[in-house]
């Protein structure tokens, strides 16, 4: 600040009319009636991701190409950004708000590469020693497991997992196809999680075969359970057991165990979720015709868009409102499978149109082999007995995955039904940072309602419209000529273009604007944030609306 | 932190006595960014008479010489002869004049400076009135407006003066329009300008929140509506008059939006909105027919 100058005398002042100071011991802060102030929100899409990814830090980090602080901020939340980002279904693009301006960001192309880049350099991960105690038992190295585990040996708790199978990943393994996650991703991501901290890996130890909860409970402080949802539901028609007809899972996990499989010439599937499409594109490589038969129509189906997309651009074709009735077969050749038309009736909890059959109207359909896949449910056997059941599935309480039983909690599919990775990735790290707060005696975080932001706060003046950075796939012939990666991911190149288009949405990402148009000169610019000088701001807001995107508020003086 | 967008050093102070989003400060510090400290400046009288500060405090970090209303070139290129005369070549003089001092009363001076192609650049920041006084009238307040001196129904009836085809006819090695909200385009032409010798004029648009009614929040945003919806395009004209260009690199906005944003157009009835919109349309196929390089069209409206 300066010193207001007064002359006393001529012989102080200057031999002619000359500034000798400048203004700053004007405080100009005093005309100032409302104050602008940093107040950074919750982007949207991070309110729309299960495992409140803080995806406009790390797409911030990667403009700045700061790649390894870019993973730390992805690991923070999700342990598994190569897996998310090859199969997650982005609920967090429906939220983007640059939805509303253009196109959505490609957030998964982003994870994905950050994910990978994080495979690539070992050294970013650094093991967590053992500091604590208490033995953790996860049971299910699914998603929800291996998340769970992750985030409790990261905080020092020895973790041992119990896996039924031969190797780590659950339905990551089984259940999802190389051409969308590959085995050799899945591997390093495995890897690398078991490496980050103290954990132990039982494998072909099946939980109520092998392991017994009730005793897991009396060794270890606290068990988790992610065992997932083992048994394809059958579809409970006459003719059902019996040559050429077979679970679809059971067919994706030899195809994905490399075993070789031929289906026949003609394959149906029978339901609309991802396995449906998984089992279809796979049945299409091994060079099938294929034809997906479902109840209802697309609308409805639950299998991810992006999936539906993919499977008819392969060649799977649908036949929706239909619904099998029996299934017919001689001592060899064909199936005969009669299917009753359905129609769209009320709608059902879930929301969807009840398909209710369609009077007498009926088809058959002349295939080699019929898949089934509408859905899966628990083998709730290993803990019937010792926790409380929402039907077969494990009960839990609130979001943190307490059971019935204080020291086991459970996450992921065998609490919820059938739902998705990031889902169950979510319930793993919540069920983890739950166990950690009863051990340690950590008080509960409190949680504050967030703050977010939509287009109407975005200053798109600063923005030009554009398109999404798409990911680079194969060619149709490529992708069928066997189970490789579909999608190739970014390089460096498109990476950035696609990070540089991210709004930044209510948090400030150094644009510089307010500093640049402040007229009163008093934001100052330091190392890493601005500062508002209150001494000078003569509160014109004007960086309030030049900000392109909301990272400034306002509030009354005085008040 | 990035690169930051414009130069760091500033060469104005906090303090000044500019009212809540000056347009007239922001000119002022992104154009002194430009041109360094090795700059003197010649005010007339004008805002910034006022806000650089009373005697002897000064919000500028260079010299300013204070000079009469009509006479800020004159001065400008006197004290231009001054400094060649003790040898320093380096120190670039410019005038800095509101629209009442280059439009109307230092018209005179300006123009007998640029005809010399007396070494100096002259910059207009153009408010649109005579703003320090109290919102009076002057020959670059565009047609439609409210000033003090034409209240009511006697809205201002005649358009802005084109000052950039004045300044062309005096044959003058650059002239640029630039505005506020383009910091980084108007720092780039007053970069040029420094560079070039001769008489260079510089027409910075620079929202005054006072005099046109205007919330001071929306000041950057009126320049930036101002540019896309085409009533104060960005022009440069070079090779001594002859080539202009006309800047169409944005995405166009209604001229409805920027006039109905002000109070000072408020009054405006739908038929004179589109009257106040067709001339400035009219205006912009005039400026494309200069950068075509077709010569003037007569019988324009405005």
């Amino acid at each position: 600040m300066g010193e207001k100058i007064t002359f006393k005398s001529f012989k102080e002042m200057p031999i002619c009319a000359m500034s000798v100071a400048d203004m700053t011991y004007n405080l100009t802060g005093s005309w100032r009636n409302v104050r602008p102030y940093y107040d950074f929100k919750v982007s949207p899409c991070r309110l729309g991701c299960p495992t409140m990814e803080n995806i406009q830090r790390y797409i911030f980090l990667v403009t700045q190409e700061r790649f390894e602080e870019a993973w730390s901020e992805l690991m923070e939340a999700n342990p598994m950004p190569s897996v998310t980002g090859r199969v997650c279904f982005h609920p967090c693009m429906e939220k983007c708000t640059r939805k509303d301006f253009d196109q959505s960001i490609n957030i998964p192309a982003i994870e994905r590469s950050i994910g990978d880049r994080g495979l690539d350099n070992p050294g970013w991960m650094k093991k967590a020693p053992a500091t604590k105690k208490e033995k953790v038992a996860v049971v299910g190295s699914g998603p929800a497991g291996l998340s769970a585990a992750y985030y409790l040996a990261r905080r020092g708790y020895p973790v041992t997992i119990f896996e039924a199978a031969p190797s780590l990943g659950g339905t990551l393994r089984w259940g999802i196809p190389e051409y969308r996650l590959p085995n050799d991703v899945l591997d390093r991501v495995v890897a690398q999680i078991v490496e980050s901290g103290p954990i132990t890996v039982k494998t072909g130890a099946a939980l109520g075969r092998d392991v017994d909860l009730a005793k897991l409970e009396k060794e270890f402080a606290a068990v988790f359970v992610g065992v997932g949802l083992s048994r394809s539901r059958p579809l409970g028609v006459p003719g059902e057991d019996g040559r050429g007809v077979e679970r679809g899972l059971d067919f994706l996990r030899r195809v994905n165990g490399g075993e070789p499989v031929n289906p026949g010439r003609s394959v149906a599937v029978v339901g609309g979720g991802n396995t449906a499409m998984d089992v279809a594109r796979c049945a299409r490589r091994s060079g099938a015709e294929v034809t997906v038969v479902y109840r209802r129509t697309m609308n409805e189906m639950p299998a991810i868009k992006d999936e539906i997309e993919e499977a008819e651009h392969e060649g799977v074709k649908f036949r929706f409102l239909a619904a099998p009735k029996s299934i017919e077969r001689g001592a060899s050749g064909p199936l005969t499978v009669h299917c009753q038309q359905m129609k769209l009736g009320d709608p059902d909890e879930s929301g969807r149109r009840r398909p209710v059959p369609d009077g007498d109207a009926s088809f058959a359909l002349s295939v080699d082999t019929l898949f089934t896949a509408i859905g899966e449910e628990a083998d709730d056997a290993p803990y019937a007995k010792l926790l409380e059941r929402d039907g077969n599935l494990v009960a839990t309480k609130g979001e943190w995955g307490e059971t019935s039983r204080t020291k086991v909690f459970a996450g992921g599919d065998v609490a919820t039904g059938a739902a998705s990775v990031v889902e169950a990735v979510a319930a793993g790290r919540k069920a983890a940072e739950r166990i950690a707060r009863m051990l340690s005696g950590e008080p509960e975080p409190a949680v504050e309602e967030p703050r977010t932001i939509s287009i109407e706060n975005i200053n798109t003046a600063y923005f030009t419209k554009g398109k999404r950075v798409l990911v680079p796939r194969v060619p149709l012939d490529e992708a069928l000529a066997g189970y490789r990666e579909i999608h190739t991911g970014y390089d460096d190149r498109m990476l950035r273009r696609e990070a540089d288009r991210c709004f930044s949405c209510g948090v400030c990402n150094f644009c510089d604007n307010c500093w640049v148009y402040c007229p009163d000169v008093a934001v100052r610019r330091l190392e890493n944030e601005y500062e508002f000088d209150y001494d000078f701001c003569k509160g014109c807001l004007v960086c309030v609306i030049e900000c392109p995107r909301n990272a400034i508020s306002t509030r009354e003086e005085g008040k | 932190m990035n690169a930051p967008k414009i130069p760091l050093p500033e060469l104005m102070t906090s303090g000044h006595l500019a009212c809540q989003g000056c347009g007239a400060t922001q000119a002022m510090r992104f154009a002194l960014k430009a041109l360094g400290p090795r700059t003197a400046l010649v005010l007339p009288a004008c805002c910034w008479s006022v806000i650089d500060g009373p005697f002897p405090h000064s919000s500028l970090k260079v010299p300013i010489l204070h000079t009469a209303f009509e006479a800020a070139a004159s001065t400008a290129s006197g004290l231009k002869a001054g400094l060649e005369m003790r040898g320093d070549t380096e120190t670039v003089v410019m005038a800095w004049a509101g629209d009442g001092g280059t439009f109307d009363i230092g018209i005179q001076a300006l123009s007998g400076a640029a005809e010399r192609n007396e070494d100096i650049i002259y910059c207009c920041y153009d408010n649109e009135a005579y703003m320090n006084t109290g919102i009076q009238r002057s020959s670059s307040t565009p047609i439609g407006a409210w000033t003090t001196t034409t209240p009511g129904v006697h809205w201002k009836k005649r358009p802005k003066k084109k000052m950039i085809d004045i300044m062309a006819a005096h044959s003058i090695p650059y002239i640029a329009t630039a505005s506020v909200a383009y910091p980084n385009d108007l720092i780039e032409k007053f970069r040029k300008a420094r560079e070039i010798k001769g008489t260079r004029f510089l027409h910075v648009f620079a929202p005054c929140p006072t005099g046109w009614k205007l919330a001071p929040e929306l000041s950057v945003s009126m320049a930036r509506q101002a540019v896309t919806s085409k009533v104060f395009p960005l022009v440069e004209v070079t090779d001594n008059g002859r080539t202009w260009k006309v800047w169409k690199d944005f995405e166009p906005t209604p001229v409805k939006d920027y006039i109905m944003a002000q109070g000072r157009f408020r009054h405006l009835s739908e038929e004179e909105q589109r009257f106040v919109a067709e001339g400035i349309e009219q205006n912009w196929q005039y400026l494309l027919s200069r950068e075509a390089g077709s010569s003037f069209v007569p019988g324009l409206q405005h």
